[in-house]
């Protein structure tokens, strides 16, 4: 870097804007170069001459402005849209609060059949079925119905079917086969 | 507001180089900071946040007052040439800080564009990154770039015309 440094990269390093390279290529250069360190200083100076008189000319907080804040927050009056909304609350709040007690109403029951949908027990019917029969003196059904119970508990891919037909008092061998 | 309200005062003094202003300016700030706090991301400088507030109601007030604030420092453009040996600019800013140029440097600044003063109070002053000025600023870094070093450059020339004609006076 043969030639004088711009102000602006100057300016930059002197924030330390530049790239690591840059930087170091800067720092050598200034190094080597009285002409562009007396620049620098110049450039440094007058961000430090900027920050002093700052300082110098810096201000309180007038405590007015803190009042005139809430005053205004107090007294501020609501955009239209905000008038709008604070105006229709009350005529929004009880259709939509009779709509979400409808939706519940009708929504509940159908999601709890559909998430816990009714199981029947088919072997308990069975058992309680046959159970009657074989104890009633006015029925021959009572072996078949046994059959009916050891065949739910093999095959559990139709137990309801097997329970109608037990209640329907399909005792002969032929509606079992039907069954099977 | 307590613990932002000096510096916010203060930046807003500065952009606007006086008094009245800038309490109108703070004040505004506030009423907005209380409004829209919602929409300050957590993580973020809050000075940061309201120092961009200022700007914008700042830039506003500008528009508004259009005609006013309009007599803008013709900016220079020109690139700086040297030949050879550079040519010292100016003295060292030394001397005149310790001739007290607070008042000259204020003066000087408020000649500056309002973005140029922008530039300068946020970099020079409040020494905040590019990146975090034109965040604030709502621009490129590149144009904070630009108009930081316009400004510098804008505002040694005039401290020079400044002490140049002191001397002849």
């Amino acid at each position: 870097m043969s030639e004088h440094l711009s102000n602006e990269l100057l300016i930059d390093y002197l924030r330390k804007e530049l790239a690591p390279e840059d930087d170091a290529l800067v720092l050598a250069h200034l190094e080597a170069c009285a002409g562009c360190r007396r620049e620098h200083e110049i450039e440094a100076s007058l961000g430090e001459a900027l920050r002093l008189a700052a300082l110098r000319d810096e201000l309180e907080f007038p405590s007015m402005i803190k009042a005139r804040v809430w005053e205004a927050i107090r007294s501020a009056k609501p955009s239209p849209v905000e008038r709008l909304m604070a105006y229709l609350r009350p005529a929004l709040a009880l259709p939509v609060a009779a709509a979400l007690a409808i939706g519940l109403f009708f929504a509940t029951p159908a999601m709890r059949a559909v998430m816990n949908p009714q199981k029947i027990d088919a072997t308990y019917y069975l058992e309680v079925h046959a159970a009657q029969q074989s104890q009633s003196p006015f029925t021959e059904r009572g072996p078949a119905a046994a059959q009916l119970i050891e065949m739910s508990q093999l095959d559990t891919g139709t137990p309801t079917d097997l329970a109608d037909a037990a209640h329907q008092g399909l005792a002969a061998p032929g509606a079992l086969d039907a069954v099977r | 507001m307590q613990q932002y309200g000096k510096a916010t005062y203060n930046f807003a003094y500065r952009l606007t180089g006086n008094e009245p202003d800038a309490r109108d300016l703070t004040q505004d700030a506030f009423v907005r900071v209380y409004k829209a706090w919602r929409s300050f991301q957590p993580g973020t400088s809050f000075l940061s946040w309201i120092y961009r507030i200022v700007t914008n109601l700042y830039r506003d007030e500008l528009r508004r007052r259009k005609g006013r604030y309009q007599e803008e420092i013709p900016e220079d453009n020109a690139p700086q040439a040297y030949g050879g040996q550079r040519p010292l600019a100016v003295t060292p800013i030394d001397d005149y800080v310790e001739r007290q140029l607070s008042e000259p440097l204020s003066r000087a600044l408020a000649l500056l564009s309002p973005d140029q003063r922008q530039v300068i109070v946020l970099a020079d002053i409040e020494e905040y990154s590019y990146q975090e000025i034109a965040e604030i600023m709502g621009c490129s870094i590149g144009t904070v770039r630009s108009r930081l070093h316009r400004a510098r450059a804008l505002l040694r020339r005039m401290i020079e015309r400044g002490k140049q004609q002191k001397q002849t006076s």
